[in-house]
């Protein structure tokens, strides 16, 4: 008991003292940059205008003027002014206050350098959220944990070495490359999870069929009816064709829910057959339906709420600003509400083929199980 | 037709086609879901408060995603009460921390979208940026905590005389046996939303810096972090409560004996 209490205590001592390292690292990096940093050491607010838009949208711009301290480059320890505008509703800009960091940009002249403020310095705050993810984790699975981050942090590194090779490369058909990526993430995913064994070819296969075949239902019915209401060009940050941006996007997007219905699918039926070892292939695809049938309208809802709320800012925007609903519709939420179909469809089409795999890879077997 | 009504069709008949009539009542929890989001965008636009209509829209969501389609009581009851108090739970956490990171409205990056418009819309944006946050982690806990209240009610229905340490543990096993895909749906659904944000940042020549500070890229992480947050605190919660429902109904059936 004394010892349980004393472990506890230890833990305890080791989460404070970590996350009081993080904080303390994360407010002080500034020497890691290249770009130049200040701290606000004095605020002063100057005027607020008043400003109201054709659709009677009120809002305030106020100026401030901030004197900051350099914390580093060759100009450390100096004391600079800047001048800053920020809105009442926050839309872009923002107010600083004393002790918040910024990056500042320079403008050189022939005798003095103009400093202006590029943007606020945030790495603290991510720092601090990912120290508690980690925590947390590890507070609850020691082990398990760790695959799980593995995981994550192994598939943005091919993500990010896959943008990469998509910038470098700039090919015209990029679609391609993304769904070669694809291919690997769920490889790489389901590899980390169950293992390279039989359920790994029976989910893999099922995976990769169900959004193979969804993606074509997709694109088909996309060209059919022309995209009629949808519009590519109102994707955001597009710097390529935004119709295989969409579509690299929705394929990536949909792969999690696809593997997670089928690892769930393919490990039930793996699991009843190992307990009931001479049932047929009809009632494991059965048993193996059963379990799509539980999983498949939580999944698609979690698509459904993720797409749309990355468009809720900009539908706000174009509602405030005097378009009617088709319109705004048309141009911010479409493209989300399309996804989230794409993807239910890649769902609905992976229930069935997992079912279908693993009942004809078992089903069969019955001789040689003893 | 448009093209989303053709796609809705084959979605619906996919789901029929699999589901039957459960799987009619998820398409229609789905449409239901849709309606209350679109309805939700038009009251916070009209300028009622962003949070409360939020709030109030994800109560609703919650209670479609679990309790269409599922019919047994007792798991469903305890996931709703779990989910509700997760979502309270966020809402503390993302408040402060949006707060502190100042992660709201549209970014530098997005400035070619918006600049056919004024941006002065007298609107919160940090309101809206918070009630996005929260409805977007309210999928992922739904579907957690469904799965392992459903899965604790298979346990105790096999092992009717299972101890509350007992249940706690397979809580925690099948809690953290889905966790790990959990995390795999949010992170890709996220990540590959944001697919030409990447490439656009991977183009300006970005340097790791600036992927730290940058608004946008901080407010996707931010979004994978609260998630994987909201999904470890609705395993627990769940199977806290799981236990405690049993523990009362096994008191009430022995004061009646």
């Amino acid at each position: 008991m004394i010892r349980n209490k004393k472990s506890f205590f230890i833990k305890l001592a080791l989460i404070i003292v970590s996350g009081l390292c993080v904080y303390l690292f994360g407010k002080n990096d500034a020497f890691l940059y290249h770009q130049e940093i200040g701290r606000v050491v004095q605020e002063k607010t100057r005027a607020t205008h008043e400003t109201v838009d054709e659709f009677n949208n009120y809002d305030e711009v106020t100026e401030q003027v901030l004197e900051l301290e350099l914390l580093n480059g060759d100009h450390k320890g100096e004391k600079i002014t800047v001048k800053n505008h920020y809105s009442l509703s926050g839309g872009i800009t923002q107010a600083y206050h004393q002790g918040q960091s910024v990056f500042l940009t320079l403008h050189k002249n022939k005798n003095h350098t103009i400093y202006q403020i590029s943007h606020y310095k945030r790495d603290v705050y991510l720092m601090m959220l990912a120290w508690l993810v980690v925590v947390l984790l590890l507070l609850t699975t020691e082990l398990q944990a760790f695959r799980t981050i593995l995981s994550v942090a192994l598939n943005f590194a091919l993500f990010i070495l896959f943008i990469e090779i998509d910038v470098q490369w700039n090919l015209t058909y990029f679609f391609w490359l993304f769904a070669v990526s694809a291919v690997l993430f769920t490889a790489l995913s389901l590899a980390l999870v169950i293992g390279l064994n039989r359920q790994f070819i029976v989910t893999f296969s099922s995976v990769f069929l169900g959004t193979s075949l969804a993606l074509v239902i997709g694109v088909i019915v996309l060209k059919l009816t022309q995209s009629q209401g949808v519009h590519y060009e109102a994707l955001n940050f597009a710097t390529q064709s935004p119709i295989q941006l969409f579509l690299s996007a929705t394929l990536i997007g949909v792969l999690g829910a696809v593997m997670d219905a089928a690892t769930d699918i393919v490990s039930t039926v793996f699991e009843v057959k190992r307990a009931t070892p001479n049932l047929g292939a009809k009632a494991l695809f059965q048993s193996g339906q059963q379990v799509g049938r539980a999983v498949m309208g939580p999944l698609i809802n979690v698509l459904l709420l993720i797409f749309f709320a990355e468009t809720f800012t900009m539908a706000i925007l174009f509602f405030r600003t005097g378009n009617s609903m088709a319109y705004t519709f048309e141009w911010t939420i479409a493209l989300g509400v399309v996804q989230t179909l794409i993807s239910g469809i890649g769902i609905m089409l992976t229930i069935p083929l997992a079912s279908f795999i693993s009942a004809k890879m078992l089903g069969g077997m019955n001789n040689d199980s003893h | 037709m448009t093209a989303i009504s053709v796609l809705g069709i084959i979605l619906c008949l996919l789901m029929v086609l699999v589901g039957g009539k459960s799987g009619f009542i998820s398409f229609l929890s789905l449409i239901c879901n849709f309606f209350i989001l679109f309805v939700t965008v038009i009251l916070i636009a009209g300028g009622f408060p962003a949070i409360w209509v939020s709030f109030f829209a994800g109560i609703c969501i919650l209670a479609i995603t679990i309790y269409m389609g599922n019919n047994d009581e007792r798991s469903t009851n305890v996931a709703f009460k779990a989910t509700f108090i997760v979502m309270l739970m966020m809402l503390v956490l993302i408040i402060p921390f949006n707060h502190w990171a100042y992660l709201q409205g549209f970014s530098p990056e997005q400035s070619s979208e918006i600049e056919a418009f004024n941006i002065l819309i007298g609107v919160n944006f940090r309101e809206i940026a918070i009630a996005t946050t929260m409805l977007s982690t309210l999928g992922a806990i739904a579907e957690a905590s469904i799965a392992i209240a459903s899965g604790l009610e298979e346990i105790i229905e096999h092992h009717p005389g299972i101890g509350l340490v007992g249940l706690f543990k397979s809580g925690k096993n099948i809690g953290f046996q889905i966790m790990g895909m959990t995390l795999n749906t949010l992170f890709f659904g996220l990540f590959g939303g944001d697919l030409a944000l990447f490439v656009l940042l991977y183009k300006l020549d970005a340097s790791f810096g600036y992927y730290l500070n940058s608004k946008i890229f901080v407010m996707e992480c931010f979004r994978v972090l609260y998630s994987a947050i909201a999904v470890v605190a609705v395993i627990w919660i769940t199977t806290y409560l799981m236990g405690r429902r049993i523990n009362h109904y096994r008191r009430s059936t022995d004061r009646i004996k």
